[in-house]
């Protein structure tokens, strides 16, 4: 089989969503003798980019989003001990710990963003919904996250943002995390207002400032 | 019908499993399936579909998606299920004809189907939008208690109170739900209609013990609480506790579903399908007198774009062909106050409501998110559209939907913000600046040329 085509087979098991074809497809190209960084490189990451764009068009939703989200995840667990085996890195946009803040239970743009994140990369610790403001900081410290986001869709739940930031003060660990909050009641306005280091309207615009983020760090 | 206890017993014990399985082991694999097998598919051309067997096989698909699936329950991680005969037994005996308001004011909520001449409930009010003082909030509901077309009031978010932000969850938010009531309800007073209902009590509060608190200060048995699943297909402890509250004081429900475009319902097709189921939901989890649907989009935040109005109104129909439970649709338009976008937009989603059935719940602008950015006269318009277009054919309406879109539907991505209230209305009086009234009278006019809509003459600015 052309490399081409071994590559498409694993974009496209991605793409579906599908964690045992998407396993296959790894094993079968391992067997040929493509190497684990070949594989994530040339034949997951261009599927996962495809996910994203085509979520972008509104051709796909969150499901299949998830879902090559898990697909992905099942892989790492295969590839990663090879690469690391072979003398390769880890490759990951960075760590983030998000969820809705505490007294709202709103889940979907949160879930949303959490998928995108994992499109592009990033290594996702999703906290559920009406978190205590403490747990998101708790959560970041135990992972060693570089991002942490926060959800509010209403106006009486937005001050929970702010709060986040007190607690990460009260710890002295602000400056370790970069904060970025979004949610339908939030604004750019908002976040310069309580501190905030970012706001996303969309879910694309929280995936793009997580990378511009990240970028800056490096 | 099945009682309320037994659901709950059956949120205790039902069968276990996670959240994730849920989610994307059972609602979607279930969902997709009956989305093929009755074959509904999106048809952008016509967001108002005039198909009465596609929408009763909405209606198949959505029960059989109901059975197969069940309701989560987060706090327990079990499926509460329902037997197809349970379904038929809630439909067969679920509640109709209830009563809302009190005195002249009090009125029953009519059933309505698609084309139906009955004129649609019309429920106004800044519908959750948050305002920044209580002279505001007075002033603006007021303002849309004088709507003569209105039913009943969609109270706001009040978001501060005695210079304190409002905390959900904390003393604050019983504060703030109390008195959200109380100024509603002398709103309605120097308005002239005391007796009018409130149909989403309560907006500021965002738990179970804030709706008791505000209850117990000025709801009424004659208002509704409104009351919601969360997405999708789930509820949680607290909703659950609210029901049992309502219950036991004699309230109505308002049972609220926004499914999400794009959410785990997928496209239009799979967002017409699980609207649909949630109407036995709505009778047999939530006790509902009301069933409260909004589809809405989860990249814009609105429920104007096409993609959402085609499931609103294909729902609507397969809902209003087959359940006696009414609906009313509520909805959340993009563009600010003082626009013209913002009338096409209310017009656009009202009239699909309209004329597959359901009545309508308006006056949510800018997202329903921007603060003080609401105001009562686009709404005043929209139910004015909406008795307009009572009786009319639904291509007739889909022809003005598509004209509609055509002028806004690429600008929603960045909407105009237009004004906020202090701005195109006097806070003290309530009435609308010269510029707001005038812009009101140009787009009535146009909707009249254009569209050939015939309006009551009972507006206090025509």
């Amino acid at each position: 089989m052309a490399a081409e085509s071994k590559y498409e087979r694993l974009s496209e098991a991605i793409i579906e969503g599908d964690g045992g074809k998407t396993l296959a497809a790894i094993e079968e190209a391992l067997q040929g003798g493509m190497a684990p960084g070949e594989v994530i490189e040339k034949g997951l990451t261009p599927g996962m980019k495809e996910v994203g764009e085509r979520f972008a068009r509104y051709e796909i939703y969150l499901p299949e989003m998830m879902m090559a989200g898990e697909a992905w995840e099942q892989a790492m667990k295969v590839l990663e001990p090879k690469l690391l085996a072979a003398g390769g890195e880890k490759k990951k946009a960075g760590r983030v710990v998000i969820g809705t803040v505490s007294g709202d239970v709103h889940s979907i743009g949160k879930n949303i963003v959490a998928a995108m994140l994992k499109m592009n990369g990033f290594e996702v610790f999703d906290i559920g919904i009406d978190v205590a403001s403490s747990v998101f900081v708790t959560r970041a410290e135990e992972v060693g996250a570089d991002i942490i986001a926060a959800s509010a869709l209403m106006s009486t739940t937005m001050p929970q943002q702010r709060d986040i930031i007190e607690h990460l003060e009260a710890r002295g660990v602000r400056d370790k995390y970069t904060f970025l909050v979004g949610g339908g009641s939030t604004s750019q306005e908002w976040a310069d207002s309580i501190g905030a280091d970012g706001y996303g309207r969309t879910a694309g615009d929280a995936a793009a400032l997580a990378l511009k983020v990240m970028a800056g760090k490096s | 019908m099945l009682s309320f206890a037994a659901v709950v017993d059956r949120a205790l014990s039902g069968p276990i499993c996670t959240e994730r399985d849920f989610e994307l082991g059972i609602f979607v694999p279930n969902l997709r399936r009956v989305v093929e097998k009755y074959d509904i598919k999106y048809d952008p051309q016509n967001p108002v579909p005039a198909d009465d067997d596609l929408a009763d096989r909405v209606w198949e698909a959505g029960l059989e998606f109901l059975t197969e699936t069940g309701v989560y329950c987060t706090d327990t991680e079990r499926r509460i299920l329902f037997t197809r005969e349970e379904i038929e037994g809630a439909l067969a005996f679920g509640p109709r004809g209830n009563t809302f308001g009190e005195g002249k004011d009090a009125k029953v909520m009519p059933r309505r189907r698609p084309e139906d001449e009955t004129p649609p409930w019309c429920s106004v009010g800044p519908t959750s939008s948050p305002l920044s003082s209580e002279q505001i909030y007075l002033s603006i509901v007021k303002a849309h208690a004088e709507n003569p077309l209105g039913n009943s009031i969609t109270i706001p978010c009040l978001t501060m109170v005695d210079g304190r932000q409002i905390v959900a969850g904390s003393p604050l938010g019983i504060e703030g739900a109390i008195r959200a009531v109380l100024l509603t309800r002398e709103a309605m007073r120097r308005a002239g209609r005391p007796g009018m209902p409130i149909v989403n009590g309560v907006t500021t509060a965002a738990r179970s013990q804030e709706h008791i608190a505000a209850h117990r200060f000025g709801l009424r048995q004659s208002d509704a609480m409104e009351i919601g699943t969360t997405h999708e297909m789930k509820i949680d402890f607290d909703s659950l506790n609210k029901i049992a509250f309502s219950l036991a004081a004699g309230s109505l429900v308002f049972a609220e579903n926004g499914v999400i475009l794009g959410g785990l319902a997928g496209g239009p097709a799979g967002v017409a399908v699980v609207t649909a189921a949630y109407n036995p939901v709505d009778i047999l989890v939530l006790r509902g007198a009301v069933q409260h649907p909004f589809p809405t989009h989860f990249d814009l935040g609105v429920t104007s774009t096409r993609d959402t109005i085609w499931p609103r109104s294909l729902a609507n129909q397969a809902i209003t062909r087959n359940s006696s439970l009414p609906v009313v649709n509520v909805g959340y338009s993009g563009a600010g106050p003082m626009t013209k976008m913002l009338y096409y937009e209310h017009s656009a989603w009202v009239i699909a409501s309209v004329v597959s059935g359901g009545s309508i719940e308006v006056g949510a602008s800018a997202r329903g998110t921007t603060l003080d950015y609401t105001s009562p006269i686009e709404p005043l318009l929209a139910s004015e559209v909406a008795h307009a277009v009572a009786g009319m054919s639904r291509p007739e309406a889909n022809k003005i939907i598509n004209v509609l879109l055509a002028k806004y539907e690429d600008n929603l991505r960045n909407p105009p913000a237009g004004q906020r209230y202090q701005e195109c209305f006097d806070v003290a009086s309530g009435t609308p600046t010269a510029e707001c009234a005038a812009l009101y009278r140009e787009v009535k006019q146009e909707m009249a040329d254009e569209f050939g809509l015939k309006f009551n003459p009972v507006s206090p600015y025509a």
